[in-house]
């Protein structure tokens, strides 16, 4: 139908916004207004205390006005570790955030996300109801992405540095100048009235071994260690001046306390222990996903898109889904419940379930030899399989030999390779070739035996049995009986093999995926249990399959126009990493017990097959174990609320300055963790921080997203009038200490022409640079009129001071757009349709002969190399229910992920709506102590003990209590701390609700003092904790 | 607006058996099809949303986002998903998840506005039903008369409050904001006259299984539902939520 735009005006809509726009406050009226303000709407005032609308769109000639007074800027969310690309609405007389929505350009917000050519204004036009464009073309936020803005103006921001006054954790603090607190950091000094405290600069020694008996655990610099969180597109900068610069090897994530254990599995599968590769299903595609200990729509990474697809694919019926968790979720949904299934299962029991799928599907026929018997890629490729695995590959497999559990190799039979090349990537794997002998299997080019059945080959004279990846996996699922992993699951034998026969049934356009439920003490071998399941049916790299990520564009690299990568001078970080994940059996330590005729046990526990390991930081470097930390940077991050069981083993150590004599966090908040700081350093925060991002995993296009300061950063300035933040405050210790890669000179172009890093927008627009340029050809150029409605106008300044002529436009051309991206359209590739574009083309490894010949270093056991069913244990292989048994702990705790609230959440209008998290209790475990719903309990674990509310329903599985995680808050507002003479605001409803990670266990086979961990993984254990409830 | 946000226990009274993967008590088909009658007489467009239940995800993003536009209290809700943890007795699974959005149904026949003793509350030309917050005296009489719990009192204006399918934006040429920013894609908004639209035309698709709430009411919603669970059309039975969103933090 035709409107005339007349007809608007006369129904008072557009002369009304006109009156709105004029309002400093970006409200309509009411309260913020003089009485004498036009009225609106029809001459009433209907509109409360609404935002005045960003911009109009003429419904019938899209015609497109700005609101004058408001900026929509697309950068990206920090409000979970997703990243997804978004839109800020900012009230420019304030800088207050008014609204925050989806980037439309963004893959991780808009399916399908608009292509980069098209214009910011066309982009918002987009967005609008005109031609239902809005619709079609929606670009979201979620509910803690709406709410997540509430952080800037939180009372509870650091906006200056603090240095504490009294005993760590004591919640009182003195704000300094920057300039002090730089100066105090590396010169030491007796800081705080309690001694002398080694600066940073004393610290930075490079040449003088922690342990001179000890060389390999490298030098003193590395008892400087930094635990950072996520990579939130500043990691770079910071590995730059913390590993680069300052010299030390410690800098590590908080992976091993949140999915870790799913990564490590799927490394497993991978073949890269330590990057961790993984794959997500193709929701667009998939005709049927297995979801087991992750919930897709409640929560996980990336949320929305995973939720988007997912409610597209099951209300279109495109989808089938089950979700296999010991708790219900939001990824249920009983108005399509035809096409999702929720199987609850007892805690760390997947790797029961999914080996009995396995054993189902090698006796029914249903696993997929036919891909299994390539043995590698081009092979593969030549047979019409995107991807192939290590199936046919022989194991050493004879009992007792000291490679047993090893592959064969050519040097093995006698092939002629360089001793220096033995065991080495020159030293080929072996197949069985046409003649019955072992082959290299890269020399094959078609399909070859997939099982050996009993084959020897004479190595050093001696028979030495073999067996293929795939016999030695088929052994690991013949292993039980199906009725036996049923007893152990609790998932009735019919659903396990109905489950397998539905997994199998729709060829490439299926798969399985797990995250958060594998944090089990078992959650290694269960992670690689289900990721083993898509290898299984030949999925990988396969339209409706398991899709790997498009990856990111990079900022940080050697090029194209800028090196931020190696700078002379450039230190390359040496020794054993804090947290022992490398081989013990390389340690002076093993040297010295293997001469002593007892390399095992070592002291404690080491993880050859993780990567690095916050869990294990606190109580190793508090123990001294490989070595005690001189100090501790904590950037953004939480760990004591975060690691299971930690509090309690390590609060009052960290508080005596005497066993860390320096702890440093860079953070906008106040959190359980940096309380203990001596000295907290402001960052900035969301929307005024710089980074350049990339989709975690399940974009299967290639993606980057841009973050930059859409309104200016609320810290305080330092003296040269930069505002205080993570990179300003390392660029000020790098010019203290003198060290090199930043200053005058730290940065060069590829020319080798030196620049400046001296300010964050010499290193992030410099990156922004490498991203425009990157690939076959660069972005397009920003038009000033990008510029003026991004609000990325007030960058220009320094757009033209920091970069060259040609690249000024073109970097602000992916800052307008929030990032860059490449279109959706490529996600599958143009020669083979059924493909993706982005494939993941090394052998996925059934049989991991890393992990499967690497040792326990308690007992000297081997752990087994293919994924396999054992139950939850402690490190020395104890089952957890030995220690703690049923009879005694008859409950068990796990967490689950709220769709709402996140770790860092809790002081936004997210708590208002979901102020608290009551523990959800099985019917029939409740009904014996008489609670219900609202009643109050306590929860005991041999680790603690809490009282909490309950909520009684049939939502998870009976002899489970699940607690939702983001809750039981002691900081980041659950504590009024005293900053000079003020006091915070007093928040007791911040402090409503329990956190799990309270009443973790410590690993008693470990001496109690170490928190339980998976022993291949290191990853925190907070799935299937042994737990009683007692009436309050 | 009163909320569900949190699972509460609810006890179905009937599900069909299905095979493995469909073995769930599915919504039943409705018994009539509410399709609003076209409104000629009045303004050219007349708003409506329709509600595909089947998408939502429970995010909450509608909610926030119409809390942060619309500077909505806390402990208030012009929209908010109600979230159930339902009881199944006779399917696979022990329990399931429901998810109802809610937000002021605009009715054609609402119930709030004859009993405004101001005449503040009226339905636009459009069928927007709004409050004049000039003459709101707070009475809260349209609060108890809307059988959707869907208005409330602002403690901030002391007036009557609620869903205005934001009015502000869709007379400039937007979308109300909880559809903007809905993950799941679970709401569509649009002008029930335009046929060629993208609402109309969902509706119409839709027909069969187009439901509102208390239907047995008359109040002609003008917010539709795909996939409404019948036992949630009412007043769901059940105990009790528990996870109130509080009225306002001390």
């Amino acid at each position: 139908m035709k409107i005339e735009r007349r007809e608007i005006l006369a129904a008072g809509g557009l002369a009304a916004f006109a009156a709105g726009f004029s309002q400093t406050l970006g409200r309509m009226v009411d309260g913020f207004v003089a009485a004498e303000e036009p009225r609106i709407a029809e001459g009433r005032h209907i509109h409360g205390r609404s935002a005045a609308p960003e911009y109009t769109v003429d419904p019938v000639s899209g015609e497109f006005t700005p609101n004058p007074n408001q900026q929509v800027s697309y950068t990206a969310c920090l409000g979970c570790t997703t990243l997804c690309g978004v839109r800020v609405r900012v009230d420019k007389t304030t800088g207050n955030i008014i609204r925050v929505g989806g980037n439309p350009y963004s893959p991780l917000s808009t399916d399908p996300h608009l292509p980069m050519k098209t214009s910011v204004k066309e982009s918002l036009i987009a967005m609008s109801r005109f031609q239902d464009k809005g619709l079609a073309g929606r670009s979201t936020a979620c509910g803690r992405g709406n709410a997540a803005m509430d952080q800037m103006n939180s009372p509870f921001r650091v906006l200056t540095p603090l240095k504490r006054v009294g005993p760590r954790n004591g919640g009182q603090w003195q704000p300094i100048p920057f300039e002090q607190l730089v100066k105090e950091l590396v010169e030491g000094g007796d800081l705080f009235g309690e001694g002398h405290v080694d600066g940073l600069a004393a610290l930075r020694d490079l040449n003088t071994p922690i342990d001179a008996q000890a060389p390999e655990l490298g030098p003193r610099v590395n008892q400087v260690a930094v635990l950072s969180s996520v990579n939130d597109g500043r990691e770079a900068f910071s590995r730059r001046f913390w590993n680069k610069a300052y010299g030390t090897l410690n800098h590590v994530g908080h992976g091993s306390y949140c999915g870790g254990a799913y990564r490590s599995g799927s490394g497993a599968l991978f073949g890269d222990l330590k990057g961790m590769p993984h794959a997500k299903p193709d929701l667009e595609n998939a005709e049927f996903v297995l979801f087991i200990g992750t919930a897709p729509g409640n929560a996980g990474n990336p949320f929305k898109i995973t939720g988007a697809k997912l409610a597209k694919g099951r209300a279109t019926g495109t989808l089938d889904y089950v979700v296999v968790d010991p708790v219900l979720n939001n990824s249920h949904n009983l108005a399509s419940a035809e096409h999702g299934r929720w199987v609850p299962i007892r805690p760390g029991t997947d790797g029961a379930l999914v080996m009995g799928m396995m054993r189902w599907m090698f006796e029914h026929d249903r696993v997929n030899t036919a891909y299994l018997a390539y043995p590698n890629q081009k092979a593969a490729e030549a047979g019409g399989e995107p991807s192939h695995t290590n199936a046919s590959w022989l194991v050493i497999a004879q009992e007792g030999h000291p490679r047993q559990g090893r592959f064969l190799r050519g040097s093995d039979v006698g092939m002629a390779i360089a001793d220096a090349d033995r065991y080495k990537d020159a030293d080929p794997y072996l197949v069985i070739g046409p003649d019955g002998q072992p082959v290299s299997a890269e020399s094959v080019t078609e399909a070859v035996a997939l099982q050996a059945n009993g084959l020897q080959v004479l190595i050093a004279d001696k028979a030495v049995l073999l067996k293929t990846a795939f016999e030695l996996l088929r052994d690991s699922a013949l292993a039980y009986e199906l009725p036996e992993y049923s007893d152990v699951c609790g998932i009735p034998v019919e659903v396990i093999s109905g489950l397998a026969d539905e997994f199998t049934r729709h060829g490439r356009k299926a798969s399985a995926v797990a995250h958060g439920g594998m944090m089990a003490g078992n959650g290694f071998y269960n992670a690689y249990a289900v990721v083993t399941l898509n290898a299984l049916i030949g999925n990988l790299n396969w339209k409706g399959g398991f899709v790997i990520n498009g990856g990111g564009f990079r900022d940080a690299g050697a090029g194209p126009r800028y090196d931020l990568d190696g700078f002379p001078g450039q230190i390359k970080p040496s020794g054993t990493p804090l947290g022992r994940n490398v081989p013990y059996e390389r340690s002076a330590e093993f040297a010295r017990r293997k001469a002593e005729g007892k390399p095992y046990p070592a002291r404690d526990a080491w993880f050859p097959n993780a990567p690095g390991l916050g869990t294990e930081w606190f109580t190793g470097a508090l123990r001294g174990y490989p070595y005690g930390l001189k100090a501790l940077i904590l950037w953004s991050c939480n760990p004591l609320y975060g690691i299971t069981g930690i509090r309690p083993l390590i609060e009052k150590e960290l508080a005596d300055p005497k066993k860390l004599p320096l702890i440093v966090s860079v953070d906008p908040l106040i959190n359980e963790s940096n309380a203990f700081a001596d000295y907290i350093v402001p960052d900035s925060l969301m929307y005024e921080s710089w980074g350049w991002a990339a989709p975690w995993n399940g974009v299967p296009t290639k993606a980057g997203t841009a973050r930059w300061p859409v309104v200016e950063p609320k810290a305080q300035k330092a003296a040269d009038g930069q505002p205080v933040g993570m990179e300003t405050f390392y660029i000020a210790l790098a010019k203290a200490m003198n060290l090199p890669g930043f200053g005058p000179e730290g940065l060069a172009d590829m020319d080798g022409k030196r620049l400046p890093l001296e300010r964050p927008e010499d290193w992030y627009l410099r990156g922004g640079a490498n991203i425009a340029f990157a690939g076959k050809a660069p972005v397009g150029d920003a038009s000033d009129e990008d510029l003026t409605l991004s609000g990325v106008d007030r960058l220009r300044p320094a757009l033209e001071a920091t970069l060259k002529p040609d690249e000024w436009r073109k970097v602000a051309f992916v800052l307008t757009r929030g990032g860059r991206y490449q279109p959706v359209g490529e996600a599958q590739d143009a020669d083979h349709p059924e493909w993706q574009t982005h494939r993941f083309s090394k052998p996925l490894w059934l049989w991991n002969d890393t992990v499967g010949t690497s040792r326990n270093t308690l007992t000297g056991k081997r752990f087994a190399g293919c994924a396999g069913w054992q139950p939850p244990a402690f490190f020395d292989g104890t089952p957890m229910r030995k220690v703690y048994t049923e009879d005694e702990w008859p409950l068990q705790l796990v967490s689950y992920k709220s769709a709402l609230q996140n770790s860092y959440s809790i002081a936004t209008r997210i708590t208002g709506l979901h102020p608290d998290n009551p523990v959800v209790v099985h019917p029939a475990d409740a009904a014996g102590l008489g609670l219900r719903t609202g009643d109050e309990a306590r929860i005991q674990t041999p680790g603690g003990t809490a009282r909490c509310t309950v909520i009684v329903h049939e939502g998870v599985t009976r002899g489970v209590m699940a607690v939702e995680h983001g809750y039981g808050h002691r900081e980041l507002g659950a504590r009024a701390h005293r900053i000079g003479g003020q006091s915070q605001p007093d928040r007791p409803d911040l402090r409503a609700g329990i956190n799990l990670n309270d009443l973790g266990l410590a690993d008693p086979t470990r001496g109690g003092e170490a928190v339980w961990v998976d022993a291949v993984s290191g990853t925190s254990v907070r799935q299937g904790l042994p737990a009683r409830l007692l009436r309050a | 607006m009163k909320s569900d946000v949190s699972p509460s226990a609810v006890q179905p009274r009937s599900a069909s058996r299905r095979a493995f993967l469909r073995n769930i008590p599915v919504v039943t088909a409705a018994a009539a099809s509410p399709f609003p009658t076209m409104a000629a007489a009045r303004g050219k467009h007349q708003w409506a949303m329709l509600i595909d239940v089947r998408k939502c995800i429970g995010c909450q993003a509608c909610t926030v986002s119409c809390i942060q536009e619309n500077a909505v209290p806390e402990g208030s809700f012009r929209t908010v998903v109600s979230t159930y943890s339902v009881k199944l007795t006779d399917a696979a699974q022990p329990a399931g998840t429901y998810m109802l959005p809610r937000l002021c149904n605009h009715c054609d026949n609402p119930p709030c506005i004859p009993v405004c003793p101001v005449a503040a509350t009226f339905k636009r030309d459009d069928g927007i039903v709004v409050v004049d917050g000039d003459r709101c005296v707070g009475c809260a009489y349209c609060v108890q008369a809307c059988p959707y719990d869907a208005r409330f009192i602002n403690h901030d204006t002391n007036k009557a409050d609620k869903c205005t399918f934001c009015a502000h934006r869709v007379d400039a040429g937007l979308l109300p904001a909880c559809v903007e920013t809905c993950v799941g894609g679970a709401r569509i908004f649009g002008d029930i006259n335009d046929a060629e639209g993208e609402l109309a035309r969902r509706l119409k698709a839709a027909q069969p299984q187009l439901k509102v709430l208390k239907p047995e009411l008359d109040t002609a919603p003008r917010v539709f539902y795909i996939g409404l669970d019948e036992r949630f059309a009412g007043k769901v039975e059940g105990q009790g939520t528990l996870w109130k969103p509080r009225a306002h933090h001390g």
